[in-house]
């Protein structure tokens, strides 16, 4: 049957929670200040992989390609997925890589892992601007098949195929779970409503047993963890960095916002008076929505 | 089907203590809990006891961790017990630290959520490495047998699975005893409604305030006008850095004269003695000026609260040794003194923006749940085919006095079920004639049984010693005989076998009465007490503020079914919900189950569930 490899690929991303975010007078987000933490379709990506554990007893490597403090990413998707292996690319020669550029450099650290991967999961896409096309143009240079908008899965350890449902949502028509068999290995690209479902005791007992041990793995995340250069993954020069991408951005226009036609105004939460007033004008709203 | 050995329903100190034990057997053994973690669903007092019965022999706490005493979050190791009798604002002062020392070689205040998790983890370790664990946020639904005698447990969130024995740990509601049938519902004669709320005051203040050091704690209990005429009475118990103050009152009281839940702590919080005990300095905020701009305003609204903040967490930890010494090993001070100029620093800033200090106290959750009174509910053989029921299910909870054991009980029948079912395994017997049996003898030879069943006349006597004191008259011409045979030493034996031969049966309604629990105390305290003078009015929270400042996880479908939306006892409930669940309209009694706190109180004449795993209520402190 033989041990089932997953590696997750997941991204360090500006803290768009309340309170993290932080943005330049001129309304442009101010990086500097802002927190950073794990992307939320790579915190998904995650899941599924620990899914591969829980159910599978799968080996889960995690890679990203960043800057040093991107560790902080490997940490938490760690903590989520019970990895092993924590890979963290970085070197100034990928800086302005576009996504071509990113996927030969994860493309070449996944090769890198210790194990032959069976299933590499990405997030849907990133949250800061990344366009989608990373996970499969990682694929399509790994020469995995591709799979996008997974919803669920389960892995025939036997036959060593995947089925996968994945969620076809085109505007105009109703949506379509198209459900898909494919021979490992795969390239998958997890749907943000993807969520690991565990259903049998012994599955709910191993999720237990792994979750404790991801927490404990993630105290000493840094004893999973080895950071590399260009030249300690052996990547081709020429097809990283600004060199090994071809999309020029050339001019970043900011589209003005509408001004709001709503008419907002600050209640003061304390005064009953305002609070009696607001749920007045929401009454007065509610009717006005009725179909008389 | 999946196939275990054991299954264990309910994470609460009891059926923790039954996994710990299964492990420390070497046998594989399951635990279901439906909280979303171990801790969120369970409320106590609550002192835990470890106990040295004279006759036979009890598990304790320390025995079965072995690592408690080192290392469990426990709170205060209790070495001052001190009933209260009080009248408005006098009240007389009665110690019954030989009371409390009886028979015991320890009680520690503790709160659930903290503790039962500590419990869970050493229980764990022990579980993972035979195959065992516990599956939190899973609700048990239906339990049914199959051809083979073997249990095949339903929950609402996993498929269905295959066991020889369940150990039914599901607290003093279970639904497993209501599901399988095997005993009725309990009855308001045979419970009592706790209702709690955790204040919070600074260590420091704590010790100096009790006039305990850093390893005692205090027990105070009150009976008299506090208790609103009900029978029961209330607690302050002081835990590390808060208090547990509580009432817990006979259901039946409550019953035939409903008074609401919170109204009975807050006559608590009100008198006197208890407003001393409770209070803190605390920040007031002023009115905001309304003619500033508003972005003024809110700023200084932003300003205001996140000082607030800073202060509570900088004061609580300045004036707690072990939280000044966290500080300055974090290196963000030297020394002392530099917390405190901190300190008078946000003092200072907080003073600028309109906040001033003043008297009041800090309430930081509010819980409620039914006790079982053991002398009169406990399941006579606590057994349906190859269900055990320990603790709160099975009814043993042991009230004599002011005293409440439910988490030491729990704890031993635990180890008894865990033990009776290894045997089991062992025979590969898992029948009812020979593990329930067997579980059944076990728990009948239990010293707490024993407790549950007779008067011990020694504790008897520690009473009546505490009351030598009080004229004899005061305690009424009902009392006057029976007193005068028990201060005698040799009447006093065989007035307690004459008592013992009638039964607590008969002996409840005379010992557990309005008299003894109200109007004698009552009395003492006019006749005896001291004033005790309340140097301001404690503002106490609305019961739906405390409702919600509580954390749930909201379920859309309710867990409880109202039967009989007319019925006299569901219009009672209007008033006895804990939470203010039920409401009247039209001449219905409507629920709304969001705020419900999984008491039990309406269980009587509803479909009552535990809500869905992970779903209702989650206790923070408990
Ligand atoms: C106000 C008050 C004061 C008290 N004071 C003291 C005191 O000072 N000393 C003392 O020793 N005792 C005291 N007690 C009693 C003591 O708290 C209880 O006896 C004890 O907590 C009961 O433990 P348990 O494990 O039997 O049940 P619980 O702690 O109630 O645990 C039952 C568990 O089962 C779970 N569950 C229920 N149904 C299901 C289901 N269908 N599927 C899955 N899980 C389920 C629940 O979520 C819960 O976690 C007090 C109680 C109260 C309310
Ligand atoms: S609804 Fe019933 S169980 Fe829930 S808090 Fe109210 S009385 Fe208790």
């Amino acid at each position: 049957m033989g041990q089932l490899n997953v590696a997750v690929i997941i991204k360090l991303e500006p803290d768009f929670s309340e309170g993290n975010v932080s943005y330049n007078p001129d309304g442009t987000l101010n990086r500097a200040e802002t927190k950073n933490t794990l992307g939320p379709h790579s915190g998904i990506a995650a899941h599924a992989a620990f899914f591969a554990k829980v159910m599978y007893d799968a080996k889960v490597s995690i890679g990203t390609m960043g800057p040093p403090i991107a560790d902080l990413a490997l940490q938490q998707a760690q903590q989520i997925s019970d990895a092993e292996e924590l890979h963290l690319y970085s070197d100034r020669l990928f800086a302005g890589a576009d996504t071509l550029g990113t996927a030969e450099v994860l493309k070449t650290g996944i090769h890198k892992m210790k194990e032959k991967m069976d299933i590499v999961f990405s997030g849907h896409r990133a949250s800061d601007g990344e366009t989608g096309q990373t996970g499969p143009q990682t694929a399509w240079k790994l020469g995995f098949t591709f799979l996008g908008n997974v919803v669920s899965y389960t892995v025939d350890m036997e036959t060593r195929t995947i089925r996968a449902k994945r969620l076809i949502s085109l505007q105009g028509t109703p949506d379509v779970l198209e459900e898909i068999e494919a021979p490992l290995p795969v390239f998958i690209s997890i749907d943000p409503t993807y969520k690991s479902s565990f259903d049998k005791v012994s599955q709910r007992l191993a999720f237990q047993k792994y979750k404790k041990e991801a927490e404990k793995r993630a105290d000493n995340y840094k004893d999973y963890f080895t950071m590399f250069n260009a030249d300690e993954i052996g990547v081709a020069k020429s097809l990283v960095g600004l060199p090994g991408s071809p999309t020029i951005v050339y001019k970043v226009e900011r589209v003005p916002k509408s001004t709001a036609t709503r008419k907002a105004e600050v209640i003061d939460g304390s005064d009953p008076e305002a609070i009696r007033k607001a749920v007045g004008k929401m009454k007065e709203a509610l009717d006005a929505m009725v179909i008389k | 089907m999946e196939k275990y050995d054991v299954a264990i329903i309910g994470g609460g100190s009891a059926g923790l203590a039954a996994l710990k034990q299964l492990s420390n057997l070497g046998k594989q053994a399951i635990l279901l809990e439906a909280g979303s973690e171990i801790g969120a669903k369970n409320l106590s007092g609550g002192i835990l006891y470890s106990k040295k019965p004279q006759k036979g022999q009890v598990s304790n706490v320390e025995k079965i961790y072995e690592n408690f005493l080192d290392d469990a979050p426990f709170e205060r190791k209790i070495t001052k017990y001190i009933l209260h009798s009080t009248s408005k604002d006098k009240v007389y002062s009665m110690d019954l630290t030989a009371a409390h020392e009886y028979q015991s070689n320890f009680g520690y205040s503790v709160l659930l959520n903290k503790l039962n998790s500590w419990f869970a983890k050493q229980a764990i370790e022990s579980a993972e490495k035979l195959g065992g664990g516990i599956i939190p946020g899973v609700h048990v639904k239906s339990i049914t047998w199959n051809e083979s005698g073997n249990a095949i447990i339903q929950t609402d969130e996993l498929d269905e699975f295959e066991v020889k024995a369940v150990i039914a740990a599901d607290g003093v509601n279970s639904e497993i005893a209501d599901m399988v049938g095997a005993r009725p519902k309990f009855t308001p004669t045979q419970l009592y409604q706790g209702v709690k709320v955790i204040v919070k005051l600074p260590e420091e203040i704590i010790e100096k305030r009790f006039g305990i050091s850093s390893d005692e704690g205090a027990a105070h209990l009150f009976a008299g006008d506090v208790t609103l005429n009900h029978i029961g009475g209330g607690f302050l118990y002081t835990n590390s850095d808060t208090l547990s103050v509580g009432a817990v009152y006979h259901y039946h009281s409550q019953l035939e004269n409903p008074t609401e839940p919170s109204a009975l702590i807050d006559a608590l919080l009100k008198n006197p003695m208890i407003s001393e005990f409770i209070k803190d300095d605390v920040p007031i905020k002023s009115k905001i000026d309304k003619s500033l701009p508003q972005e003024e305003q809110l700023r200084i609204r932003f300003a205001v609260a996140k000082q607030i903040k800073n202060w509570n967490e900088i004061r609580s930890s300045y004036l707690s040794s072990s939280g000044r010494q966290r500080l300055i090993d974090s290196g963000k001070y030297k020394i002392d003194e530099d917390i405190k100029t901190r300190l008078d620093g946000i003092e200072n800033q907080l003073t600028k923006l309109g906040v001033t200090f003043g008297s009041d106290y800090v309430e930081a959750e509010y819980g409620a749940k039914l006790v079982p009174d053991g002398k009169r509910c406990r399941m006579q053989k606590p057994f349906f085919k190859n269900i055990l029921f320990v603790g709160d299910a099975a009814g043993r909870g042991i009230f004599v006095g002011p005293r409440i054991e439910g988490l030491n009980v729990g704890i031993d029948d635990g180890v008894r079920a865990a033990n009776a079912v290894a045997k089991a395994i062992d025979k590969n017997d898992f029948s009812a004639n020979s593990l329930g049996e067997y579980y059944s003898k076990e728990t009948e030879n239990s010293p707490y049984t024993t407790d549950m069943k007779q008067i011990d006349k020694n504790y008897l006597k520690i009473f009546l010693d505490a009351t030598k004191d009080v004229p004899k008259d005061l305690i009424g011409a009902r009392y006057g005989p029976i007193l005068k045979m028990m201060s005698n030493e040799k009447l006093r034996g065989i007035a307690v076998k004459f008592a013992n031969i009638l039964g607590y049966e008969k002996l409840l309604p005379m010992i557990e009465s309005e008299d003894t629990y109200v109007k004698i105390p009552i009395q003492l305290a006019e006749r005896l007490g001291e004033i005790v003078s309340q140097s301001y009015s404690p503002s106490i929270p609305s019961i739906a503020d405390r409702i919600g400042n509580l954390s749930y996880n909201d379920d859309n479908s309710s867990h409880i079914k109202v039967l009989n939306p007319n019925s006299e006892f569901m219009k009672k409930m209007v008033t006895l919900c804990p939470a203010k669940c039920y409401s009247e309209e039209g001449g219905n009694v409507i629920i709304q189950h969001e705020g419900c706190v999984d008491c039990g109180t309406c269980s009587q004449e509803t479909e009552w569930r535990h809500p869905r795993g992970e779903k209702g209520i989650h206790y923070k402190y408990g």
